[in-house]
């Protein structure tokens, strides 16, 4: 397989350059060696197991072996977390992330039948292991995406806080579904994030999701009303950061660098460049995907609000 | 400890038990052996039976079931005697005088019932057949005759097809059970009317229902019960979503049994009500069952069976298991039988279970594992079509093998040789029923030459499945509507180049481009076509074989561009997805 090209202007978005447990997943899926994986996925925190999953079920290639893995052991539930995630892949990238009247009844109906069967291994895995949160965070899109409705996604949810009530993949998961494009409003998105912050240890990633329900809400609003909007936020996204990328306890495992680019995002749209700055100067030449492709490509929209918040940072002095 | 023993040529079941005595006379018959045009007539019949009585006003005297009919009373044993005896002389010679009376007062009693939630469950499983009929209403009555009565007494209220059960010392002195004779009638075999299971159908807001036929077996009943449980904890007391959580066990024949599970739910919660649903049936056949769970329950049925046996409370369902031709069970071994199923019983159980499923919920379960039932007939029947005078779209087609409804693309058949009962009203409205569970109502006032298409109906209909309807008011006989006017010049042009522009800016970005590239290659070929034609004009007749060639390669753009505009018009078409 040949490798995407991670590194391109001054910005690294592979999570493979970004974290060692992702390359060393991906090394051993690329090799077969589920015992490789294992070791991998058994090692990390609960959180950082989650991503990894997701992580590794976009392979392309996946599901013949996954199945043979599962036909040796149906109980193993990192497997079947990852099958089900890998399908749900399967049918978001054949559904394309555009809004629903730019996606095909032909699309829609390929994607509704990937998810149908991502359901069908998350179920069951579900069923033998209802204590693991990998399993019901990958339930979360397929709800989503089979439109099952706000109820069974809270529910979904509540059974994964049940074992892992600060699960930031989950969090972030549900956060989606409570946006008004989904099942929610912006009352119930906004009290959801604060809440998950403020319940969470000191540290945490979770003060991330503060910053972006706003950008969530930010997406949603005209010019000029939305730069104001993220403004005014601008000392409570200040409090989040504290809370999390600011905080003595904040720690770089797997996801972090999603989090702090969050904050840089939020910070430089809200026009607080001294903040962004400081995301910035956290983040290195690190970055994710997820959020900046609001504002277009990652590659070239993350070094220019960098490099606008440095300037401007120097200029002041 | 149940005596067995026969008075009268009927088998008796005896348990002593404190108290005036009770006595129950059970028959083999019930709601699933009535054809559907004759549905109702077992019940009639029990109505017929306790009126002679004298006590057709209490109605815990007798009730009619899915395979059984019983009368029961409590008293002392000669009310006992003269109550029994009573209803065989009725069953002898029923009071046919009464016959118009009670029928009315059925009507009148299955107009102020209210339907089980879970009946529609049995529609869809069976049809409009067997086990299927109780989801219909007595339908039959109105043409239900007195030949029709004899003939059912007769083959099923005999000594053969009988058990007593009585609750007491001895048999009352003065008991005399003169049935007549004849023989046992099994219940009938479950029919289906799913191509396969586990399947679902739409049901209505505010419900999910699901049932499954498994081998009957006590690890089936301890099954049911520990799903209740399970419901109850998961759907009730942690997610607050549903108030109600129940399951129940009925056996079926000799050797089978359905279990019901419902769960009801505000109409806003009803997708988690499902995913709980959905995700309990899971963790039961996974094995991901809490021995504590079985435990309980058959310490319940442990107990129950205890206070059954000193109560008598045992022997109306002994009864119901030698009518279905079973043994009258030992309470010692039932109890055996319960302490010996294990959770890995269960779990068996809950795989065989989910596999047989039928599921009726607000939103579709394909992602659940469930297939969609059927909503429509495979097959339409050739014969006569009528037109829709209301709607475009509909029609009715009759034929020599069966009536075919068309509304909206989909097919509705009922075969005549598959029918089984047709409901005819004197204006000329017909209903009929198929086996399968299908139904297509006829309006000859709707209809182009409907009185032709009646004409049609009835002439393959015998009167075995026919019942006649008492009128209609005049009021309540439909009516056409206007048809819509379909537009026409160039408002139906305006709307297609609307359709096609709509479908544009719903198509991906590569059918776009794709399109768009075909019609450039369609004019760049008709420019070339016509330079060609130019030249060809001027003498160079070598331009005849550019014509040709351009213009080929040029209608085939065409053809390609005009099967483009008709997908994005199919695109416009599409709901919003």
């Amino acid at each position: 397989m040949l490798r995407a090209v991670a590194v391109n202007g001054n910005v690294v978005l592979d999570p493979g350059w970004i974290y060692p447990e992702v390359a060393e997943l991906r090394k051993a899926l690329a090799g077969w060696s589920w015992p490789d994986a294992r070791a991998v996925l058994d090692r990390v925190e609960p959180a950082e197991r989650t991503e990894l999953i997701r992580i590794g079920a976009e392979r392309f290639d996946l599901a013949g072996f996954l199945h043979g893995v599962l036909a040796k052991d149906p109980a193993d539930a990192a497997a079947a977390a990852m099958l089900g995630a890998h399908f749900t892949e399967v049918g978001w990238r054949i559904r394309t992330r555009r809004p629903a009247q730019f996606v095909s009844r032909e699309q829609f109906a390929e994607f509704h039948g990937w998810l149908c069967k991502a359901e069908q291994v998350l179920i069951e895995a579900a069923a033998r292991h209802p204590e693991d949160p990998a399993v019901w965070v990958c339930r979360l899109p397929t709800a989503r995406g089979l439109s099952l409705g706000g109820p069974e996604a809270r529910r979904r949810y509540d059974r994964l806080a049940a074992t892992d009530p600060h699960h930031v993949p989950g969090q972030v998961q549900l956060l989606q579904e409570l946006c008004p494009k989904w099942t929610g409003n912006w009352d119930e998105l906004h009290a959801f994030a604060r809440e998950a912050m403020l319940a969470a240890p000191p540290g945490s990633h979770a003060g991330s999701l503060v910053a972006e329900a706003h950008i969530e809400h930010w997406t949603d609003l005209p010019e000029p009303d939305d730069q104001q909007y993220l403004a005014d936020r601008q000392a409570e996204l200040v409090e989040a950061a504290q809370r999390s990328i600011w905080h003595a306890d904040f720690r770089r495992t797997i996801g972090w660098v999603r989090a702090a680019g969050v904050f840089a995002m939020a910070f430089s749209l809200a026009g607080d460049l001294r903040s962004a700055d400081a995301a910035f100067a956290l983040l290195g030449n690190f970055g994710s995907e997820r959020p900046w492709d609001y504002l277009g490509d990652p590659h070239t929209v993350i070094p220019a609000r960098r490099a606008e918040a440095r300037r401007t940072v120097e200029d002041a002095r | 400890m149940i005596k067995q023993f026969e008075s009268d040529g009927v088998p008796v079941l005896l348990a002593p038990a404190t108290g005036p005595s009770h006595a129950g006379l059970v028959f083999r018959v019930g709601i699933a052996d009535e054809p559907l045009a004759r549905r109702g007539i077992t019940h009639l019949v029990e109505h017929l039976a306790l009126h002679s009585v004298g006590v057709a006003d209490y109605h815990y005297n007798g009730a009619t079931g899915v395979e059984f009919t019983y009368f029961h009373m409590r008293g002392t044993e000669k009310d006992v005697a003269t109550f029994l005896n009573g209803v065989c002389a009725a069953l002898r010679d029923l009071p046919m005088r009464r016959l118009a009376a009670e029928r009315d007062l059925l009507q009148a009693e299955a107009n102020g019932r209210t339907p089980g939630v879970a009946e529609p469950l049995a529609l869809w499983r069976h049809g409009g057949r067997d086990y299927g009929t109780v989801a219909y209403p007595e339908w039959g009555l109105p043409a239900i005759t007195e030949d029709d009565l004899r003939a059912w007494v007769a083959r099923y209220f005999t000594r053969e097809n009988a058990v007593l059960w009585v609750a007491g010392d001895a048999l009352p002195a003065d008991l005399r059970l003169d049935l007549p004779a004849g023989a046992r009638r099994p219940a009938p075999a479950p029919s289906s009317a799913l191509p396969g299971t586990p399947a679902f159908f739409p049901g209505s807001p505010g419900l999910v229902a699901w049932d499954a036929m498994v081998p009957r077996s006590t690890a089936a009943g301890v099954f049911a019960a520990v799903l209740e449980r399970v419901l109850f904890r998961e759907l009730r007391q942690e997610a607050g979503l549903s108030y109600i959580a129940k399951t129940d066990y009925q056996p079926v024949g000799a050797d089978s049994a359905v279990i019901t599970a419902i769960a009801d739910a505000l109409p806003e919660k009803h997708g988690a009500v499902l995913g709980g649903f959905v995700d309990v049936l899971a963790a039961l056949r996974f094995g991901r069952i809490d021995p504590a769970d079985v435990a309980a329950v058959v310490n319940q049925r442990a107990e129950a069976l205890r206070h059954g046996e000193e109560s008598a409370a045992r022997l109306p369902a002994q009864a119901f298991a030698l009518l279905s031709g079973r043994p009258v069970e030992d309470v010692e071994d039932a109890l055996a039988a319960a302490r010996a199923v294990t959770v890995a019983d269960v779990a068996d159980v809950a795989a065989a279970a989910w596999d047989s499923g039928l599921l009726m919920a607000p939103e579709p379960a394909d992602w659940a594992g469930f297939a969609a039932a059927p909503l429509a007939s495979a097959s339409a029947v050739t014969g006569t079509a009528y037109a829709s005078l209301e709607d475009s779209g509909e029609r009715l087609v009759v034929g020599p093998d069966g009536v075919t409804a068309t509304a909206g693309g989909t097919l509705t058949t009922v075969r005549f040789d598959d029918c089984v009962l047709v409901r005819a009203w004197p204006d000329g409205a017909r209903q009929l029923f198929g086996a399968d569970g299908t139904a297509i109502r006829v309006e000859p006032t709707l209809s182009a030459n409907g009185p032709q298409a009646v004409a049609a109906i009835d002439a393959r209909v015998g009167p075995e499945i026919r019942v006649g309807q008492p009128p209609r008011e005049p009021g309540s006989i439909p009516r056409p509507r206007p048809r819509p006017v379909p537009p026409a010049g160039l408002q139906a042009a305006a709307i297609r180049v609307q359709k096609v522009l709509t479908g544009f800016r719903r198509a991906s970005t590569r059918t776009q481009l794709s399109l768009l590239l075909k019609v450039l290659g369609s004019l760049l070929f008709a420019g070339g076509v016509a330079i060609s034609a130019v030249a060809l004009a001027r003498g160079d007749s070598g331009a005849a074989a550019g014509i040709l060639f351009l213009g080929g390669l040029g209608a085939y753009f065409a053809h390609q561009v005009w099967t483009g505009l008709g997908v994005l018009r199919r695109l416009a078409d599409a709901e919003e997805p």
